[in-house]
């Protein structure tokens, strides 16, 4: 049941099947603070395939934010490099969109002018423009919300003016940084349906960052463990369930093993990083 | 202000209240407790609007305090804003010029008026001097203070969809800060009409400060109390512009 080879010595995790969109490789990032050098990520590499989605789960602090904000071009790496198509990315690049954990919507723009922010940036005629953006909210299920402001609609409702606002200008791959994390555990389960349908459709290459493993299982093709501090590719798990994955096979027993071997990869590092937790409280601002 | 029902109460009450103030004003004035005119009745106050109505002499004054108090907003606002977006953005220069800023801010400009004099004159361009230092701090700390504000991810978002500065500053930064923005115009209006006013005041030769204190001087208690009417309503007026060319007033973000 367990898929790719991965291990801790940092080599390449190759893509299932398919040509690889994203390849990541070797990257490392440190933070240096005046008491100690944290290593953030510590060679990271891994690839994924055209229309594949894989999760990367860990626990908090485990350098899962770090890791997006490099591949998105938003931190520079202290090593390694992020290749998409085969072109070498040098800061933000509109090869890769990405989508943020936090409340992300411009608050004084409607949802049709959120939509058409990257757009708007890159110069795209109007006309074209306005097509795009009745077309992403369609796909995203905010048809004839366009005129409404963010402060209008719920906070999954506002998420997907999010994603629809980075799928617009049409990213090769989308990265996610836990884009569920804010909601409720129901506009949770709605929203990964949603994505999930819409990842099918488009054919999308997707990069999850998640702390759900059941998110996780339930949305990827493959979940990428990692370590806790540094930040390392513990293993790769090829999820090998039916596509599409309705409600009856997250209630499968096969569902429930992919999670219980992931949560069995994860229960070590997430202790290691609660004691962390737990060993910093005195000292906590 | 928003439901039907206590709106009306509250317009009632604040109504009563000003009812209130008037007739105590006139009961003071009939009184005879004062000296003569000190407290004006209520009818003299009006006659002496009226005659300000029909005075040439006081639409050039106002002209002239308007104008004085317009250019010394557009520098003094224009400067400050600059000076509060290069304090907010590097954090360097935000820790090292702000306590000067912060101190200076309020203390009263009025002791810089002789300097001011003695560079720009006695005539407008000491009195936009003074509106303009005194609109300067105000702005400049309410416009630093606005860009701390931003919402972090937001400007990662334009980052991430590769926006120009020119664009992060249309797009984001300004958008993004039109309440403080708003707020610091509508400050800096208020202390830029209290540096021309008081420059006026001081040493001129026009003006509705001149006005008023030639009212004062010449004993024409009806008169001032008019000009200072007349300032208070233009004020309001003002500042109610401001707060709705943000759309909704700025006082509830
Ligand atoms: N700007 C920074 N400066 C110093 N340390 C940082 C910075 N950003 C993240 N870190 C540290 O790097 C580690 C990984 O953080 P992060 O990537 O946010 O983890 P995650 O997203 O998995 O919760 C944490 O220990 C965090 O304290
Ligand atoms: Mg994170």
């Amino acid at each position: 049941m367990t898929g790719g080879s991965a291990g801790e010595d940092g080599s390449t995790v190759e893509a299932a099947g398919g040509t690889p969109v994203l390849r990541v490789e070797n990257i490392v990032k440190r933070f240096v603070t005046d008491s100690a050098t944290v290593t953030a990520v510590d060679h990271v590499s891994f690839t994924v395939a055209q229309g594949e989605v894989l999760s990367i789960i860990g626990p908090s602090g485990c350098g899962k934010s770090t890791l997006f904000n490099v591949i998105g071009g938003l931190a520079e790496a202290d090593e390694g490099r992020v290749v998409v198509e085969g072109r070498l990315m040098s800061g933000p690049d509109p090869a890769i969109g990405m989508v943020f954990q936090e409340e992300s919507t411009f608050p004084w723009r409607t949802v049709g002018d959120n939509v058409a922010f990257a757009l708007e940036v890159a110069g795209m005629a109007r006309a074209e423009r306005t097509k795009r953006v009745r077309h992403y909210l369609e796909l995203v299920g905010l048809k004839g919300f366009e005129q409404h402001h963010p402060a209008q609609l719920s906070g999954g409702m506002r998420q997907r003016v999010a994603i629809a606002r980075t799928l617009a200008f049409g990213p090769k791959v989308l990265l996610m940084d836990e884009p569920f994390a804010a909601l409720d555990e129901q506009t949770r389960l709605l929203l990964g349906d949603k994505v999930l349908q819409i990842q099918q459709e488009l054919a999308q290459t997707t990069l999850l960052i998640t702390h759900s493993i059941a998110e996780a299982v339930q949305l990827s093709d493959r979940v990428l463990v990692m370590t806790y501090r540094p930040g390392r590719v513990k293993r790769i798990v090829d999820i090998k369930l039916p596509r599409p994955r309705t409600a009856e096979i997250i209630g499968s027993k096969d569902f429930g093993l992919y999670v219980a071997e992931i949560w069995s990869d994860l229960r070590g590092e997430a202790s290691l990083g609660m004691k962390d937790a737990e060993a910093h409280l005195p000292q906590a601002e | 202000m928003t439901s039907g029902c206590p709106a009306l109460g509250v317009g009632l009450l604040r109504l009563a209240i000003l009812g209130t103030i008037l007739l105590l004003w006139e009961a003071l004035a009939r009184s005879g407790l004062l000296f003569r005119d000190v407290v004006p009745s209520l009818a003299k106050i009006a006659l002496a609007l009226g005659h300000l109505g029909t005075d040439p002499d006081f639409y050039r004054n106002l002209r002239g305090t308007a104008a004085e108090v317009g250019v010394s907003l557009a520098i003094g606002g224009s400067i400050g804003v600059a000076a509060g977006l290069l304090l907010g953005g590097s954090r360097l220069l935000g820790k090292a010029f702000e306590p000067y800023i912060h101190y200076l801010g309020p203390t009263p400009k009025i002791i810089f008026f002789p300097v001011m004099i003695m560079w720009f004159g006695i005539g407008p361009g000491s009195k936009i001097a003074m509106g303009a230092l005194s609109c300067f701090f105000p702005v400049a700390l309410i416009t630093a203070a606005g860009m701390r504000q931003i919402d972090e991810v937001l400007i990662r978002v334009g980052r991430s969809f590769r926006a120009r500065p020119w664009q992060m500053a249309t797009k984001i930064y300004f958008p993004a800060m039109r309440y403080p923005l708003l707020n610091g115009l509508r400050l800096g209006f208020g202390v830029a009409v209290i540096g021309v006013l008081l420059a006026e005041t001081k040493m001129s030769n026009q003006g509705l400060g001149f006005m008023v204190m030639q009212s004062y001087s010449q004993f024409d208690m009806p008169g001032m109390y008019a000009l200072l009417l007349v300032v208070f309503a233009l004020a309001i007026l003002v500042n109610a512009t401001i707060s709705r060319l943000g759309g909704l007033d700025s006082t509830q973000h």
